[in-house]
């Protein structure tokens, strides 16, 4: 009866393929897993989008 | 002048004597009441809480059908309004093949639900021949959603108004009891719509998400419809990957294409990864290994591919994730996305574990492959 509603962000991970440096952001339309990414912040490597899901925020 | 400070209840209400006729009225007529009515007022109660039900449902077919109406608008950019044409396709209909001799039934249903397919297709995509496949194959999701929050609605709404009208309670008693898990399905297809919309991954894409990262560069080829197969090497075994093609909205035909490749180069063994319903208690995202074909659908699929691995004595093997059926058509969890790495491990070892070098593996990833390219 009181359970606050809670909404779900997706979020977009990605990979750096050089030095496996991990970067979470929110998801933009047109992500799809296993795309190229932007350039590693690290390494200046190719990053590739690893993982894209849902996690809830609660109101 | 009456004293109401004085009044003997006992007196009054002849407590200390049973044949009072007051108290007699006050305890059979009740009884008389509920004798008679029971069942109507029964049906009153239950009516008032599957009417609300009933209203939820409205709500959801509505938003389905404005959301594809709107994402039809949108991204299609149709010459001509296309309300009229879905509202159309909202009500169409599926005659299954009759039973009553269940030889050959399987090839009936394949056929038929095929040919629904294969219209709807043709249909939506005459609202924008210039339309790509990942946005048909999404716009075809959407219209499935839709058209299963219609029918839901209206089965419901049938058969309450059929148990209102007859004033029957135990035709309404079946509806009481199935109501709380049709308005859980129907709120998680409701759910599902934003996922599809945006192209985002769902729960149930966790087995072409594990196959589809191994067939990054190796060189894929179409199979079988919206299904693409590639070939690679792992620890001196053949691996065939299989999945449907992403990153559109499609399960694929992975009865077609087994039957494909193993009429060219038969594997040894068939490992499947999928998604599978948890039961209750269980906690989402956890994994299981097993035996038989894990696929879900009509079971068409199923039998196709349980026929051919019979026929040619080939083993299956299967890892599953669980997840409950809301978490299996919405964003994927970050739990379940996490699982990945970890099923792809086990996949490994499974294929260690029952093939020899030079031995060949059939690994399906099955599954909704929205969001999962290859």
């Amino acid at each position: 009866m009181f359970s606050k509603e809670k909404i779900i962000i997706a979020y977009t991970t990605e990979k750096c393929k050089s030095c496996n440096l991990e970067r979470k952001r929110n998801f933009k339309e047109g992500d799809y897993l296993f795309a190229e990414g932007s350039k590693c912040n690290s390494c200046d490597g190719a990053m590739q989008i690893e993982k894209i899901f849902g996690e809830p925020i609660e109101q | 002048m009456v004293d109401f400070t004085n009044i003997d209840l006992d007196q009054l209400f002849g407590f200390s004597d049973d044949s009072n006729p007051l108290l007699m009225l006050v305890w059979i007529l009740p009884i008389i009441i509920f004798i008679f009515y029971g069942q109507r007022i029964q049906l009153q109660v239950t009516s008032g809480e599957i009417k609300k039900g009933i209203k939820k449902l409205d709500a959801y077919r509505t938003e389905a059908r404005t959301e594809l109406i709107e994402y039809i608008k949108k991204n299609m950019n149709p010459k001509k309004d296309p309300t009229k044409k879905i509202d159309r396709f909202l009500d169409y209909f599926t005659i299954m093949p009759v039973d009553m001799d269940p030889n050959g039934i399987v090839d009936k249903i394949r056929h038929t639900v095929r040919a629904r397919e294969d219209y709807s297709r043709n249909h939506v995509k005459s609202i924008s021949p210039e339309i790509n496949e990942i946005e048909l194959s999404k716009i075809i999701t959407l219209l499935e959603i839709a058209t299963s929050l219609h029918m839901i609605y209206k089965i419901i709404n049938h058969m309450y108004l059929t148990a209102k009208k007859q004033n029957n309670y135990p035709l309404i008693l079946p509806l009481q009891m199935i109501l709380p898990f049709i308005m859980e399905e129907a709120e998680a297809i409701t759910k599902a719509i934003p996922a599809f919309k945006l192209g985002q991954p769902v729960g149930d894409g966790i087995g072409p998400m594990v196959v589809g990262k191994m067939m990054l560069d190796t060189k894929k080829e179409t199979v079988a419809f919206q299904t693409v197969l590639s070939e690679t090497e792992y620890d001196e075994r053949k691996l065939f990957l299989l999945k449907a093609e992403g990153p559109g909205s499609t399960v694929g035909r992975p009865g077609d294409a087994v039957d494909a490749l193993v009429a060219k180069s038969k594997p040894d063994i068939i490992i499947m990864v999928d998604a599978a319903l948890k039961m209750e208690g269980e906690d989402s995202a956890i994994t299981a290994q097993g035996f038989g074909a894990a696929i879900g659908g009509i079971g068409t699929e199923r039998f196709q591919i349980e026929d051919i691995a019979t026929k040619n004595n080939i083993p299956i093997f299967a890892i599953v994730i669980k997840q409950s059926i809301k978490d299996a058509i919405t964003l994927m969890t970050k739990d379940i996305a996490n699982q990945a790495e970890n099923v792809r491990s086990q996949v490994y070892e499974m294929i260690h574990e029952n093939t020899t070098p030079g031995q060949s593996v059939l690994l399906i990833g099955v599954g909704n492959t929205i969001g999962v390219p290859q």
